[in-house]
């Protein structure tokens, strides 16, 4: 099996500021990650540059208003004008060139999709990918443009296939399930931790979809500091079922990996092995539904140095097939530790028992089987056509 | 918020003359539990599903065919209340919902001055209208901050992060006391990370919850992943 590694060092270029928690140096490490663990060859598993994104494509998930301002305050920023698009936060602030760069991310994702759908390689990753926040006219929670819809929207343009978007990041996918919530054809899918605390505060439940698009939007929001087995458990059983309902031709996933123990920005409690083990589920799946192909890319992660590197390697391992020694190479570690903070792991999993359990364990797990059951009594019916009679 | 902006607009209503068979197969086709009751425009009961369950001939039980004959024969006007407890158009919703616990009752028609039926707001458009005002409607983070209960202590935890920090606070809920002295504020921010405004929050003296003071789940002390 083939797979494609999307990157050129030109995409650290989507950059905030040296303060921002959504620091570009997580790519650099992952990507110099993946190379000295020897899983790229240049061969059957390679890596391909991205390419810009038309306006063209742009336009099929942006507003011409909202693609306009971006441009214009990607050159200059006029006082005021910012805060109406959602930028000028102090999440999304404005950044000279963040048009052109965030249109070679969405370019990214989408030279992934089109090396996926053109049969030459079965899995694709953007690492710098899955800005999953953005919405059709307003940047949100660090993400300009959607790199994610923009893909999915070319795929269903370009080849009329089905999509599910499967979203395992630690916040929910508002931004994807805004675009497409009334639109059958694709179907997303987000796991995240309950926006009861956590930004953005939706992907409940009962966020099914709307019109034609009832009950293919579908949320698993989980309890604050769920663990591994119980995040498996779920997906385990959950997965299988839509995939099986639905019939999608491909998944695109967005494998945001901030949803570990040691992410400043959640409460949820994943090891480095939970992104392993989900990439696993979501590629057995593919192969039985959808001839394997998978369209990846990273999204949040802001434990820039313990986790991110890793567990985004792991996720390439997992995509491409190959297994990965749990050994950091020496060089490596070597070569980043004097600039790290933090002292770097040593292995790519977690080993058991690495962090302290979580006192109210067995209350978050009954309390996640109670959500898991009330989404597929909600959302199976509907997926299957059982539900309003077509 | 206020109540027209909340009601249903010309609902379904009967009229004093219908007999209670009539009435009881509109709360069922419109799955409604309430029945205003108007005549010559103007409101002049109410009458719910559990009024035409209740109604009965006698305190002696009715086998079947006998209760539909009744519901058949009887009007609508004998069985409705006619001290109808109403809202205007312009009540806030927080006062409809106060009449409506304090009657305990399940719905209220909206009247205009002259006593002509313009909508009705139910207990559920309510809970509609609270949940909304719950939850913040832009993207946000949820904060709790414990404050004194004195003058200037929630003023100055909202300037430390809407002005201090610039960020867009899209609602503010201070829930009742729990113990005295102390409240908890609940700040919707719109922002995806918090860590600034906690910190600031922290050093000014507040206690501040993320995700919650009362989950006693804290995060562990920073342990290596090794």
């Amino acid at each position: 099996m083939k797979s494609a590694l999307i990157w050129d060092p030109a995409l650290t270029g989507y950059f905030f500021h040296p303060d921002h928690p959504f620091n570009p140096k997580r790519l650099e490490l992952t990507v110099s990650l993946i190379e000295a663990m020897g899983l790229v060859d240049g061969g059957d598993h390679r890596v391909v540059p991205p390419r810009a994104a038309t306006d063209a494509e742009l336009l099929r998930v942006h507003s011409p208003e909202y693609v306009d301002a971006v441009k214009r305050m990607s050159v200059r920023c006029a006082a005021g004008e910012a805060w109406e698009w959602g930028l000028g936060t102090d999440d999304t602030p404005v950044f000279h060139g963040m048009h052109e760069i965030t249109s070679l991310v969405v370019g990214g994702t989408i030279r992934a999709a089109e090396l996926v759908m053109g049969g030459e390689v079965t899995r694709a990753f953007n690492v710098c990918g899955g800005l999953h926040h953005a919405h059709r006219d307003r940047a949100s929670g660090f993400c300009i443009y959607s790199d994610l819809a923009a893909a999915i929207s070319w795929i269903r343009e370009t080849h009329g296939a089905r999509v599910l978007y499967i979203d395992y990041d630690a916040h929910h996918g508002d931004g994807v399930q805004g675009i497409f919530y009334d639109d059958p054809n694709v179907l997303t899918l987000s796991l995240h931790e309950s926006g009861r605390y956590l930004f953005p505060g939706t992907g409940f439940v009962d966020e099914l979809g709307d019109g034609e698009g009832f009950g293919y939007s579908l949320n698993l929001p989980l309890e604050a500091f769920t663990e591994d087995e119980s995040w498996l458990d779920l997906y385990r059983k959950l997965l299988p079922e839509v995939a099986e309902a639905f019939r999608p031709d491909v998944i695109v996933l967005q494998s945001g990996c901030d949803g570990h123990t040691l992410d400043p920005l959640t409460h949820l409690r994943a090891t480095t092995r939970l992104y392993e083990e989900t990439t696993r589920i979501t590629c057995e799946v593919a192969d039985r539904v959808c001839g394997g192909r998978v369209v990846a890319t990273g999204g949040g992660g802001y434990s820039v140095w313990r986790v991110v590197p890793r567990a985004w390697t792991l996720v390439w391992a997992a995509l491409s097939g190959q297994e990965a020694p749990d050994a950091i190479p020496f060089g490596w570690l070597s070569r980043w530790q004097g600039e790290s903070p933090d002292l770097l792991p040593e292995r790519l999993r977690d080993p058991e028992g690495a962090f302290d359990p979580v006192p109210r364990r067995d209350e978050i797990e009954a309390t996640n089987r109670r959500t898991l059951e009330s989404l597929r009594r909600q959302a199976l019916p509907l997926l299957r056509g059982w539900g309003l009679g077509f | 918020m206020l109540v027209k902006n909340r009601m249903t607009r010309d609902p379904v209503a009967v009229s004093p003359d219908h007999t209670l068979a009539a009435a009881q197969q509109l709360t069922q086709e419109h799955r409604i539990r309430h029945l205003p009751v108007v005549s010559g425009g103007e409101l002049v009961g109410i009458l719910s599903d559990r009024d035409i369950r209740s109604a009965s001939p006698s305190t002696v039980a009715t086998d079947e065919p006998g209760r539909a004959e009744f519901l058949g024969r009887t009007s609508v006007a004998e069985v409705m209340t006619r001290e109808v407890i109403s809202a205007g158009a312009t009540d806030t919703v927080e006062d409809a919902a106060r009449v409506l616990c304090r009657h305990r009752i399940g719905a209220l028609p909206v009247v205009d001055a002259a006593n002509r039926l313009l909508g009705i707001l139910t207990e559920t458009d309510v809970l509609h209208a609270f949940v909304e005002m719950l939850g913040a409607s832009n993207a946000s983070t949820r904060l709790e901050v414990e404050l004194r209960d004195r003058p200037g202590e929630l003023a100055r935890a909202v300037r430390i992060v809407g002005e201090d920090l610039r960020l867009n606070i899209g609602s503010v809920l201070v829930p009742p006391m729990r113990e005295r002295g102390n409240k908890t504020a609940i700040l919707h921010v719109a922002t995806i990370d918090p860590r600034e405004a906690i910190a600031a929050l922290e050093a000014a003296g507040y206690r501040v919850g993320w995700p919650s003071l009362e989950a006693d789940l804290r995060r562990p002390a920073e342990g290596p992943a090794r």
